[in-house]
């Protein structure tokens, strides 16, 4: 009896997890056989999936046309490079300022940099526009990144001071005793444990804001067009490239998908574990 | 190896106190435990000696200096810490040498030393684990490792055993006891355990509130505590206290509680002040003379049994040899060694000699 309902349960866990993988990788799955086909015999119906008529076709073409999905890439990667860089730099700092430092007012500070993300992007669209305009930074770089921080850095900062709670004290303590100045505490013991969440928010921050489209549509005209956008001009108004549209939003996956294998190990992993006997 | 003078050290946080002008003495090579409940203060005292927490008013001197201002290690004190504070992400051998590595030591050296202290402390098949694969023990004696080899003048425990099951506690207790006949260290140790106190200690320092209550041998601390604070905080069973009245019968002194009159030795004279009367429970004698009492409750301890008996409104614990037969609500005597009796100032707390 006992043993039936273990066996159920575990046929439900696996049933429920094939589900939702199924219904997450569709359509991604179906995006990479559209790019792979021509539209003729993705619009034939049934659909014609006769694997004679593979083609990496749409590939070439992304490339080739003046889609600007090369500088879209570029785009993207500069903004994401910077906006993770400087969320993790400014963010680590803050981070392990409110989670050490007995700061007045560092929950005040806190709940500030938590309240900023509980406005819709659309409410602040608009003064948005104006305040980025009235500044020269539309379609610029420095802007895309600053408005990027705006949202991903308060994150990083609530993650980071989580971990850095986490962190016993006595650490840092224990290596004052043993003669670390602060900037050895740092190097030696603070910053290899803190390796795995650091890289963790890092990959985060990165995804967030390859990812963005929303202030990206606002925010940019032709010189810092990012990936998405320029993917979803493959949809004109009179026609819809769909196999150079996802052979492109393929293209925009890979980063992201080694990105997220790379650092898996140091994302699963918990250096902190064991640093106290509980 | 030093010594250690607090002068009316006091620390505030705000505007609370958390130590009130505590001034003491640790001689060369001494073994000296901080002892009282928690927020008592003790942890905060060690970690101004330790020079983790600054200094409000006073002076801390070793050897005779005033170090108030130097940083921990500058004090070359070592420090093993109530959760270890192990490094996570360094191997045993690289948690032991890390101060040698700081220090930029030759590698060879820092091997060899390591190797050393690792085989002492029976961690030489060990060195590669990380903290994490150990057990809490050996994570114990790796954080005693990393204090070792910086033979240092004096160590300082922030209650080290507080992890660890009751048998291990035992054990550890005996190393760090050894260690210390063997190097001869002068050390600290802060703990919440008069056990642990009472068996490695050369002097305790009681400490209630911030404040010190007695400091002096395991012996003193136990059989002459300087106030009721200390009679009750050491001794296990609590030593049970009694708000009685002197009196002179036949020309003879007494103590009165309630009903009874226990008559005292003719070397007592009438203290003319009112004095409350404690007794540990090897001062109490259950028999067929003294007192008509009833057994409440009966805790085998092993080779003692301890006995609490119903008396004169209230309840006092004696300890008898081996296992006793008695049961609940059975009727006995009880009688107190006056050898065993102290008193203690009504208002003041205090222990008085009369």
């Amino acid at each position: 009896m006992a043993l039936n309902r273990r066996y159920l349960n575990r046929f439900f866990i696996r049933f429920g997890l094939v589900t939702f993988t199924l219904l997450a990788l569709g359509p991604v799955l179906w995006g990479v056989v559209t790019s792979l086909f021509p539209l003729s015999s993705l619009t034939s119906r049934p659909p014609d999936l006769n694997p004679v008529n593979l083609t990496i076709e749409n590939y070439i073409l992304v490339f080739d046309t003046s889609r600007g999905l090369f500088s879209g890439l570029i785009n993207s990667f500069i903004i994401a490079f910077f906006t993770s860089a400087v969320a993790l730099a400014v963010g680590s700092a803050a981070a392990y300022a409110l989670a050490r430092l007995n700061m007045p007012g560092s929950n005040l500070i806190l709940m500030m940099i938590l309240a900023t993300q509980m406005f819709p992007g659309i409410v602040i669209a608009i003064p948005l526009f104006l305040v980025m305009s009235r500044l020269d930074l539309v379609d610029t770089h420095f802007g895309l990144i600053m408005v990027y921080l705006s949202f991903i850095l308060p994150i990083v900062i609530w993650i980071l001071k989580g971990f850095f709670e986490s962190v016993p004290m006595e650490l840092e303590r224990a290596a004052a005793v043993d003669g670390a100045t602060p900037l050895q505490t740092f190097q030696f013991v603070v910053l290899p444990i803190s390796l795995p969440p650091l890289f963790a928010t890092g990959v985060f921050a990165f995804i967030e804001s390859w990812n963005e489209f929303f202030f990206a549509i606002i925010l940019t005209r032709i010189n810092v067009k990012t990936a998405p956008i320029a993917i979803a001009e493959f949809s004109g108004q009179y026609t819809t490239l769909y196999g150079q549209m996802l052979a492109s939003a393929v293209l925009a996956s890979i980063p992201v998908v080694i990105l997220a294998i790379i650092f898996r190990r140091f994302i699963l992993e918990g250096f902190v574990e064991g640093a106290i006997k509980a | 190896m030093a010594t250690l003078e607090l002068i009316h050290l006091v620390k505030k946080f705000g505007e609370f106190t958390a130590i009130n002008d505590i001034s003491l003495r640790v001689e060369e090579s001494e073994f000296v435990t901080l002892l009282g409940p928690s927020g008592c203060g003790k942890s905060t005292l060690l970690n101004m000696i330790s020079g983790l927490e600054d200094v409000t008013e006073g002076e801390i001197k070793m050897n005779g200096k005033v170090v108030n201002q130097l940083g921990p290690f500058e004090r070359d004190v070592a420090m093993v810490f109530q959760n270890y504070a192990l490094y996570p992400h360094m191997t045993v051998e690289e948690n032991i040498g890390f101060s040698m590595r700081l220090r930029k030591r030759p590698k060879e050296e820092i091997s060899s030393r390591v190797k050393g202290v690792a085989n002492m402390l029976e961690l030489g098949h060990l060195l590669h684990r990380l903290p994490r694969e150990l057990s809490g023990g050996q994570q114990q004696r790796v954080a005693i490792g990393r204090a070792v080899i910086r033979e240092p003048s004096i160590f300082l425990f922030d209650e080290p055993f507080s992890n660890l099951d009751a048998a291990l506690r035992v054990k550890t207790r005996g190393e760090i006891k050894e260690l210390h006949q063997r190097l001869g260290v002068t050390s600290i140790f802060v703990t919440h355990d008069q056990e642990e106190a009472l068996s490695l200690s050369d002097h305790i320092a009681v400490l209630s509130t911030g404040k010190l209550e007695q400091l002096g041998s395991p012996e003193e601390i136990y059989s002459k505590p300087a106030s009721k604070y200390v009679a009750r905080f050491i001794g296990s069973p609590q030593m049970d206290i009694f708000s009685g009245d002197f009196e002179t019968i036949d020309g003879n002194l007494a103590y009165r509680i309630g009903q009874a009159s226990i008559p005292l030795p003719k070397e007592i004279t009438y203290p003319n002040q009112t004095l409350d009367m404690g007794v540990r429970p090897e001062f109490v004698m259950l028999g067929s003379s003294g007192f008509p009492a009833s057994v409440r409750l009966v805790q085998p301890v092993g080779p003692f049994t301890y006995v609490t008996v119903d008396w004169q409104g209230g309840s006092v614990t004696a300890r008898v040899n081996g296992v006793s037969h008695l049961k609940v609500k059975e009727n006995l005597h009880v009688e107190f060694d006056p050898t065993g009796m102290l008193f203690f100032d009504r208002e003041s707390e205090k222990r008085r000699d009369i």
